[in-house]
């Protein structure tokens, strides 16, 4: 990949605070399937009602990792090159139900939340339905 | 709990497995997920911890079912970025179990590591377990 200025331009400290572009997208059921088997996670939850409502779900919802995979694009669009990601957790705080018609609209949002030497710490947010659905969704990625 | 189970068969990483993940992500146009020194996406380190995710669900002693789960959290150590070509192996270890009536909370790391002993990532997942009715 050619070299691109670094969206930090030398100043890193000055990162603390900032915003990051936001994105919105929407989950539909064929996306499950297909990120199902591009994963190799085949639960059934996330592509059979009965399986679902079997665990007390009100339907089919989005793979974990769909969701985490996909919020993580917010900073890798920011930051360039994928491979200064460092570490990347999640906990899971609600589950994104996908509507088999209409889909589930997830909105993600990451600010900066410390700096540390070379190392940025990024806050990641992900609603779906007016709910968080992640919490303590955090990256650290490398700035030099 | 502490029981570590042996390594997964060499899974080898491919540009095709790479771009079709890329692409059940949403980021199928990403210039760094193809062509010449192409990477994988960071959370690509999922596929390979899935076939170590087998141990647990095929341990007699553990009587799980992954249709019972639900996932509570997730953590990845990023070493190094895979590439295709890379050969990898998983490994699982149960770090911590604990029961809830007829919950259980199960979480487990999965250490990928290539055939040539590089550690590549470490993938640690907690799982929410039901109890069949």
């Amino acid at each position: 990949m050619a070299q691109e200025a670094l969206p930090w331009a030398g100043q890193p400290e000055s990162l603390a605070g900032k915003a990051l572009p936001g994105r919105e997208v929407v989950f539909t059921r064929d996306q499950l399937v297909r990120y199902a088997g591009a994963s190799l996670d085949f639960n059934p939850i996330h592509w059979s009602d009965t399986a679902a409502e079997e665990l007390g779900l009100p339907g089919v919802i989005a793979h974990g990792m769909l969701t985490m995979g996909a919020a993580l694009r917010v900073v890798t669009d920011w930051i360039g090159d994928p491979s200064r990601v460092t570490s990347y957790s999640v906990r899971f705080l609600k589950p994104v139900v996908v509507d088999p018609v209409k889909g589930a609209e997830v909105r993600f949002g990451a600010e900066v939340r410390e700096v540390r030497g070379t190392t940025a710490t990024i806050s990641l947010t992900a609603e779906a339905d007016g709910a968080r659905v992640l919490s303590q969704a955090s990256v650290e990625v490398r700035l030099d | 709990m502490g029981r570590t189970y042996p390594p997964t068969a060499p899974y080898q990483v491919s540009q095709a497995k790479i771009t079709e993940f890329a692409v059940a992500i949403g980021d199928g146009d990403n210039p760094a997920y193809q062509g010449p020194g192409a990477i994988a996406p960071p959370t690509f380190a999922a596929v390979l911890s899935a076939a170590a995710w087998n141990a647990i669900f095929t341990d007699p002693d553990l009587d799980l079912a992954l249709s019972r789960t639900v996932h509570v959290d997730q953590r990845f150590e990023f070493i190094r970025p895979l590439r295709p070509g890379d050969d990898v192996r998983a490994q699982l270890t149960i770090d911590n179990v604990r029961a809830r009536g007829s919950m259980a909370l199960i979480t487990f790391s999965v250490k990928l590591t290539t055939t040539d002993g590089e550690d590549v990532a470490v993938a640690t997942s907690t799982l929410m377990h039901q109890e069949a009715k």
